[in-house]
Order: structure tokens, then sequence, then C-alpha cells
């Protein structure tokens, strides 16, 4: 009997495990086939997309999609506009962010908390109600159709304040205290000290933003109207709307601007699960 | 002796005093650059936006108060009404199944198997993608020629309008959005598993609990607080979905697929109508508001009841 039921509960736990796996990777493959679907359409010369079955792969592959898109669209120019609008977004986030986030943390001013409250309030707002306002703002900044539209608006961030906050509050005070006794003011705290030992957050931050302006769609949309200063998903949508019969030439698209983000991916995964779960603090 | 104690404690909290005064300064001194940013383009746009709402502007004249005439409009606008019918429907459909399919996928990931790597990257894949490289996949992959018809014409299934049909559309839309957000959701399930102390499904384990028995009776009650949190963020999100809908139908095939985060764009930035764009807008903030507020307070009492 005592036997029995280790067995039993062994048993159970393979059967589970089983099930899971194959559900696990039923679903993976879902997520995967989209994209290795777009890779094979992309290598296949045009003529040979529609004449041929879906499962049908083109060998020797055909880049001449690849090498068509640079003709099309100035590819290299979105992407130096993205990257440009990207790093700076990214960079201006986290200071402004760290420096409030330290600020709210260790600091102590009139109105702080009432102020803090603020921040937390303004986390509620969905975007898409400062859509239309804020294009006004822009208009009368005279920012549309510059990159100013899309650096201003995301170089500030709430939520970076208070992701920061949240990470000085939890870092102990000692090393602060004796270089406050050292007579060092808060800045030379702040860059000496606290800087130096957030990496791994001002890191998980930073994906976050860059990520946010690489895939943003809908607010360069609204703001850019000239060709030449597109983004790359505004590029790409265009692209779309030109040549939208083209799959092999769309595909290419899709893959070479999706390729950094995938790279950056591989490259710094912990930090993007970290960031994945800091979504889960938002609401 | 009052005068006493002044005299004795004036210099120090002199000192003192000028000592807070400096930290505030520098307070002020850290968060101005970020509020600066906030309150120009949060807080200012919140009330500039309900201004507009009562007017009549479309960029070009000069806006008219009309008072609450753009909500008198919408309601009786039957393009608002099939849109705002959509979002419901897309809501009520999207949302269920993603939470029902990532928990299901978190608590099979929760245990030690093969292969859990490749899992989680697999899943993580389509939520770093940006939305606009994913329409273009789905619109190839659910073209009348495209790689699902292909599959089922296999099976021999009749060719299926993914993105044409008026009654298939919406769902496809739906269906992409799911694809795209599952490994989200997943990894906050999953956090939220691993909190779970082991000692407790093992000990119903050993009392003879079976796994779904475990399942219903000791984690769903134990993360019914990031079940819930999950279902008004994802409620929250899809009332602005945008980009699917704009790059993979426009709204159509006639006004199928038309959202309301869609037609918000629509009526503000393509009829140019930004009075009713931004009162549609203002009326979504107000459910989203009031689903929020539902959540911090429900939030705030489960974790009282967790004491």
């Amino acid at each position: 009997m005592s036997n029995k039921k280790p067995n039993n509960n062994s048993f159970q736990m393979q059967v589970f495990k089983t099930i899971s796996i194959t559900i696990l990777a039923f679903g993976a493959i879902t997520m995967i086939i989209p994209f290795i679907w777009s890779v094979i359409t992309s290598l296949k010369s045009a003529e040979n997309i529609f004449a041929h079955s879906a499962f049908w792969i083109q060998f020797p592959p055909d880049f001449s999609a690849y090498k068509q898109i640079w003709e099309r669209i100035p590819l290299l120019k979105y992407a130096g506009n993205t990257l440009k609008v990207a790093s700076i977004v990214t960079i201006g986030q986290l200071i402004t962010s760290s420096l409030a986030g330290y600020a709210f943390a260790r600091l102590k001013f009139p109105g702080r908390d009432k102020l803090f409250f603020v921040y937390i309030a303004t986390m509620m707002v969905p975007g898409m109600v400062l859509l239309i306002p804020n294009f006004i703002v822009m208009k009368n900044l005279g920012a549309i159709n510059t990159h100013w539209a899309l650096i201003l608006a995301s170089v500030g961030s709430a939520f970076g304040t208070f992701l920061m906050r949240q990470f000085f509050l939890t870092f102990p005070s000692e090393l602060e205290d004796a270089a406050k006794l050292d007579g060092c003011n808060p800045f030379m705290i702040y860059w000496h000290i606290l800087l130096p030992n957030s990496k791994p957050i001002l890191t998980t931050l930073g994906l976050m933003a860059f990520q946010g302006i690489w895939n943003d769609f809908q607010w360069p949309l609204i703001v850019l109207n000239s060709a030449s200063k597109r983004t790359l998903q505004l590029g790409l949508s265009y692209l779309m709307s030109e040549y939208y019969t083209d799959w092999g030439l769309l595909m290419a698209g899709s893959v070479l601007t999706l390729l950094p983000i995938i790279l950056l991916f591989f490259a710094v995964q912990k930090y993007f699960v970290q960031s994945f779960k800091f979504t889960g603090l938002k609401g | 002796m009052v005068n006493d104690r002044k005299k004795t404690e004036l210099p120090a909290s002199n000192y003192s005093k000028l000592n807070r005064r400096r930290e505030a300064i520098w307070g002020y001194l850290f968060i101005s650059p970020n509020f600066l940013i906030i309150l120009a383009f949060t807080v200012i746009p919140v009330f500039l936006s309900l201004y507009i709402s009562l007017t009549d502007w479309n960029i070009l004249g000069t806006p008219n108060f009309i008072w609450i005439d753009n909500y008198k409009a919408i309601f009786s606008d039957p393009l608002a009404k099939e849109t705002f019918f959509n979002t419901i429907y897309f809501t009520v459909l999207s949302v269920p199944i993603n939470v029902f399919l990532t928990l299901i996928l978190a608590v099979f990931l929760n245990q030690k198997i093969r292969g859990i790597t490749f899992f989680r990257t697999a899943y993580y894949l389509p939520v770093i993608s940006a939305s606009v490289a994913v329409s273009l996949m789905f619109m190839w992959i659910l073209a009348n020629n495209g790689l699902l018809n292909q599959m089922l014409g296999s099976l021999g299934v009749e060719p299926i309008r993914w993105l044409t049909s008026p009654k298939i559309a919406l769902n496809s839309v739906i269906g992409v959005t799911i694809w795209k957000g599952l490994g989200l959701n997943m990894i906050i399930f999953l956090a939220a598993l691993q909190d779970i102390p082991q000692e407790l499904t093992e000990a119903a384990a050993i009392d003879g609990a079976n796994r779904i028995q475990q399942f219903f009776k000791i984690t769903v009650p134990l993360i019914s607080p990031v079940i819930f949190f999950v279902t008004i963020t994802g409620v929250i999100g899809s009332f602005q979905s945008f980009d699917l809908v704009y790059n993979m139908t426009k709204g159509g095939p006639g006004h199928a697929t038309s959202v309301i985060g869609y037609y918000i764009w629509k009526q503000a930035f393509d009829y140019m109508n930004m009075g009713y764009g931004a009162a549609l807008a203002y009326i979504v903030f107000a459910v989203i508001l009031i689903l929020t507020l539902v959540q911090w307070v429900i939030r705030k009492r489960w974790v009282y009841s967790e004491d």
C-alpha cells in the first residue's frame, strides 16, 4: 500500500509531463512557423511564390528580394532615423527617470508624496487619450514632422521613475550616509554610489524604452508625414501599401526590420524577460 | 524657560533648516526634467483633451465651443455603435482565451522538463516583434492562397477568406492578437506560480490530491489576484488596439474590424474631426479609469486578506 502511492504519483507525473510537452511543443511550433514561413517566402523568386505550393522551398535560395528592397525604400535611412530617436529616448529616459526616482526615494522636499501620487495617477492614463492633445501640443511647438515629436513625448517616463524609486528604496543607505558625512552632495551620491550599483535595472529599463520606440507605430504615423523622416515601422507599412502583392519583398522587409530586435533579444534575453515582468507592474 | 530652550536649539535647527532647504532644492532639481515632460505631455493633455472634446475643432478652423454635442452625436452615430460592438466582441473573445491559454502554458512550463529554454524563447518571439511586421506575416499566412488555406486545402477544406470576409475578419484579427500576446502573460503567470511555496502543493499531493485538484484548490485561489490583474490589463489593452487593425484590414471589409482604437484615429487623423475623436477617446478613458480603480480597490482587499 505504502509502496503503491509514490508509484501511482510518479506515473501521474509522467502522464502530466508528456501532455505538457506535447502541448507546449505544439504551441511553440505555432509561434515559430510564421517567422520561418516569412524567411522561406523571402528567399523565393517572385515567379515561384505563387507557382508552387506553400510547402515548396526554393533551393538554392534567391536573394533578389533582399537586393530589391534597398532600391524600393531608403531602408538604411529609416534604420538611421529609428536608431537615432531610440538612442536619444533611451538615454534621456534613463537619466530623467533615475534622477527623479532617486529624489522620490531618498530626498525630502515639500509636496514630494503628493507629486509622486500624480506620477502614479498619470500611469493610469491610456496612451490613446493623449494622441489628439499631444498632436496639438506638438503642432504648437512646431515639432510636427520632425523627430522632436517622437523624442519629446517619450524622454520622460512616469513608469521609469516609479521603477527607479522602488529600486532605490531597497538600496541600503549606509554607503550614502558615509558619503554624506564626507560632504558629498546629492548629485555626487547619485553619480558615484547609486548609478554604478543599478546597472541591471538601468539595462532593463533602457531595453524597454529602446524596444518601445523601435516597435512604435501609431505615434510616428500621426506626427511624421514626409518620407525622409520615416522610422522603420512606418517605412514597412508604406512599403506594404505600395507593393501589397509582392510577398517576397514584403517578407524580406519584415525579416530585416525584425532582425535587430531579435538579435538583441538573444544577446540579453535575461533583461528582456525581466522587462516582461515589469510590464506586469504597470497597471 | 521657553526662551532658554530656543536659545540652545536655535543654531542647530538653523543649520538643519539650511540643510533641509538644500536637500529640497536638489530634490526639485532632480525631478524637474522628468516632471516637465510628464506635465507637458500627460497631465496637461488630459485636460486639453476634455476641452477639445467639447469643441468642433478640425485643425483648420478656429474651435467653437459646442458643449456636449459631440457626445450626443456619438450616441446617434451608427458607425460608433458598430465600433463599440466590435470592440466588446474583440475584448470578450480575446481576453478570456488569452488568460486561459497563458495560465495553462505557465503551469506546464513550471516544472522540470527538457527543452524549457526553447519553449520559453519561442513564446517570447512574437511579443518582442513589431506589430507591422507581424501584420505583414499574417496577411500572407491568411491570404486566399496563403499558408493556412493551403494547409487546410490538403485536408480537403475549401479556401477561407480570413481577412476579406466580413464574418471572419474580426476573428482573424483577434487570433493574431492572441498569438502575439501569449508570451507576455505567460511570464507574469510563471512568476506568480514560482512564488507559491512548494510545501503547499506537496502537502496536498501527500493528502492524495491529484494534479487537477491541486490546480483548482491551491494554485488558482493563490494566484487569483494575478488572474484578475491580467484580465483587467488585457481589457484595457484591447480597448486600445490599433496597429494590427490598421495594417491588416484598415477596419474593413466594410466596418467589420473597426474597433474603437482604430475609429478614434480615423475620426481624428483621417477625417480631421479632432473634437469628435477626443470625445470618443474620453468615453473610453472613463471606462478604463473605472476598471483601473476597481482593480486597485480589489487588489488592496486581496493584499489585506492575505495577512
